[in-house]
């Protein structure tokens, strides 16, 4: 691999002399012929990226490894304590349990988010800026409020079960609140715009000609779909299962407030530590545990996808 | 309109990024009056902090908490700008040993006198250093009469199968490990390894018939028929069978813990004196007997007393009688082991193990 040389050479700006030293240093900085432009052009990015990632994940990283003192204070030794107990096996059943919903949650929002993206792309002409925002109107509301708005539907005297009974359905209303279907219903509500974007933007980009060419060939519409329309909406797919498992797995408002004990997932256990046993460096080693398995999980996909487009 | 060039744009955006800072500097005239108070949800009265603005000509910042913990999460974890809270006296240990209270001057409060003299030197605050009493209650259950056949009268009605699905614990160790050592006739000082195997056996027990595990959404189960029955505070029920008197509340023929919240100090305050000004206004006789009357607790306060409405007054569910009285008592304060033990045993009770 070569790296790719500036076209030009100009005089280093430091070896300028006299009084037009800084304002060519500053003309070198800004001025866009030379790399250190770039750079200054990133640095809103980098520091983003300093400040929300790689100092939060190090001082997480740095609690993990230290102890709980009296009364949940942070003593700074290092021991590898709260990873043996992480993984002690009265937590599987959580991660189990919060895999499932994720997964559970990802199938869904795919299943019921493919028809609205396959319609947007392909059918919703003019009216697509508008359904588009009412796709995301959900999105932009407070969580606690949609969760509350949840829990008045989903009541035992809520709009729901009241017109079940109305319509005759049933006689008197279901438990729905505090169950398994509950928080999947949740879930589903706050992810699906993670699963629709994506899947509509690879949908978009679809050239109209291949299928055109398709139906020239004589292929249905089924045939097209499948041999056409899906294979290059992939990206899409994956892109948006992502976007949906990986926050899926670190949810707890949803299960909270929707759910009951049975289905107390791990960002719940998190949340526990650091809020109610005032255990952080336990927690931070939860987290740690939690984000390590989401990145090589990541990390893998992506191996896998590059040799599968080298092999293409 | 002229093109800029990319350094004369950069220049403008450095001025207009150093401007705020002037205006900041030309602002810096005598310091705002305020004060930041931090309280649990619904435990105050309607017009008490408009009350105290327009006496005093201070401005209250009111936020409310939900959860006691994450209150206290929330502080130790450096949260700045808070001047004055709530904390219930099992917090004092933990609040004194990560330094997030300062002591009260002595003699700044000139209405001190009005705390009746039981609710001071307290376990929780033997110096009545730090602690100024607020309101007191019970742990209890609330129930909706319309909805649980027959009224609870023992804690085991909340483990009783009938129930499953309609019934709530209070989410925190100190209710649910106290009363689970109450129910296998332990002391809150227990800590050999037979009781708590008893502890976590009750509690596991009955974690298959709760529905929910919360300290802040029971009352719009039960308000909601959501809920038959919950472990619950006092005043909250009560409040709440102010709207639909379908809901009650008994202390269980067990036993059961009594409580303090009291006003607090946070360290590092910058508006100290305007703090202890509303601590002073809040303990006065009609203020604190307002209060009182809306949310429904008990007040602290002999002075306050006489101005009580007198239903509240003679609710033997807010002020208990004798007889119950004595079945009541004040949670131990736990040393770090302990209250580690209790926190650890309660994270694997929620998680079933």
């Amino acid at each position: 691999v070569t790296t790719a040389e500036p076209p030009e050479k100009t005089t280093q700006p430091w070896t300028a002399q006299g009084e037009g030293k800084i304002s060519s240093w500053l003309s070198w900085l800004v001025g866009g012929k030379q790399p250190a432009a770039s750079h200054l052009m990133l640095a809103p990015a980098a520091l983003w990226l300093l400040f929300f990632l790689v100092i939060p994940v190090t001082v997480l990283l740095a609690h993990s490894v230290a102890q709980r003192g009296p009364y949940g204070a942070i003593k700074w030794a290092f021991t590898t304590a709260n990873f043996a107990r992480a993984l002690d096996p009265k937590y599987l059943p959580v991660l189990l349990r919060t895999f499932g919903y994720a997964s559970a949650t990802t199938l869904l929002c795919l299943v019921l988010g493919f028809p609205v993206a396959y319609y947007l792309s392909f059918y919703a002409g003019k009216k697509r800026e508008t359904l588009m925002i009412m796709l995301m109107i959900p999105f932009w509301t407070s969580c606690l409020v949609a969760i509350y708005s949840w829990i008045i539907i989903l009541g035992r005297e809520g709009l729901l079960n009241n017109s079940l009974i109305w319509l005759g359905v049933i006689k008197t209303p279901l438990t729905i609140l505090n169950t398994p279907f509950a928080v999947i219903l949740g879930m589903v509500y706050f992810y699906i715009p993670f699963m629709v974007l994506p899947l509509y933007s690879s949908l978009e980009k679809i050239p109209r000609q291949f299928i055109e060419a398709s139906y020239d060939l004589g292929a249905g519409a089924a045939t097209t779909f499948l041999k056409i329309t899906l294979p290059l909406s992939l990206p899409g797919v994956f892109a948006g299962c992502i976007l949906t498992f990986v926050p899926c797995m670190g949810d707890f408002l949803t299960a909270e407030f929707l759910g009951g004990p049975k289905t107390y997932l791990i960002g719940n256990l998190i949340q526990n530590q650091f809020l109610m046993a005032q255990d952080w460096p336990f927690g931070s080693a939860l987290t740690a545990l939690l984000l390590i398995t989401l990145v090589a999980g990541l990390f893998i996909y992506q191996k896998i996808e590059e040799r599968e487009l080298e092999n293409a | 309109m002229p093109k800029l060039t990319r350094a004369e744009f950069l220049k403008m955006g450095l001025a207009a990024a150093t401007f705020p800072s002037l205006l900041a500097a030309c602002a810096s005239g005598p310091k705002k009056r305020e004060v930041n108070f931090f309280n649990w949800s619904k435990y105050i009265g309607k017009d008490t902090l408009a009350n105290f603005t327009k006496e005093t000509g201070i401005a209250v910042n009111y936020e409310e908490f939900a959860d006691e913990e994450e209150m206290f999460a929330k502080l130790r974890s450096g949260a700045r700008g808070y001047d004055l809270i709530i904390g219930t006296d099992y917090m004092m240990p933990r609040m004194k040993a990560l330094n997030v209270i300062d002591p009260y001057p002595p003699g700044a409060l000139k209405n001190l006198g009005n705390i009746d003299p039981k609710f001071r030197n307290t376990p929780f605050d033997p110096e009545n250093a730090f602690s100024v009493p607020y309101l007191w209650g019970t742990t209890g259950i609330g129930y909706n009469k319309k909805l649980a056949p027959k009224s609870p009268t023992s804690w085991k009605d909340l483990w009783d199968e009938k129930y499953s699905g309609k019934i709530s614990m209070l989410d925190n160790a100190r209710d649910c490990i106290s009363t689970a050592l109450l129910l296998t006739g332990h002391k809150e000082t227990d800590v050999d390894d037979a009781a708590f195997k008893q502890v976590r056996e009750v509690l596991l027990k009955q974690r298959p018939l709760v529905k929910q595990y919360t300290s802040s959404t029971y009352m719009d189960g039960l308000v909601a028929g959501e809920l038959f029955m919950s472990m619950a505070w006092s005043g909250d029920v009560l409040q709440a069978s102010k709207e639909n008197p379908q809901l009650d509340y008994v202390i269980p023929k067990e036993g059961s813990y009594m409580w303090v919240d009291s006003l607090c100090l946070v360290r590092g305050s910058q508006n100290r004196e305007d703090a202890l000004r509303l601590v002073d206004f809040l303990i006065q006789a009609d203020v604190a007997a307002d209060i009182a009357n809306t949310v429904r607790y008990a007040t602290p306060n002999s002075a306050a007393r006489e101005k009580l409405e007198p239903a509240l007054k003679k609710d033997p569910r807010v002020f208990p009688n004798k007889e119950v009285a004595a079945r009541l008592q004040f949670h131990t304060m736990l040393d770090p082991d302990t209250a580690q033990l209790w926190n650890d045993t309660w994270s694997d009770i929620k998680v079933g193990a």
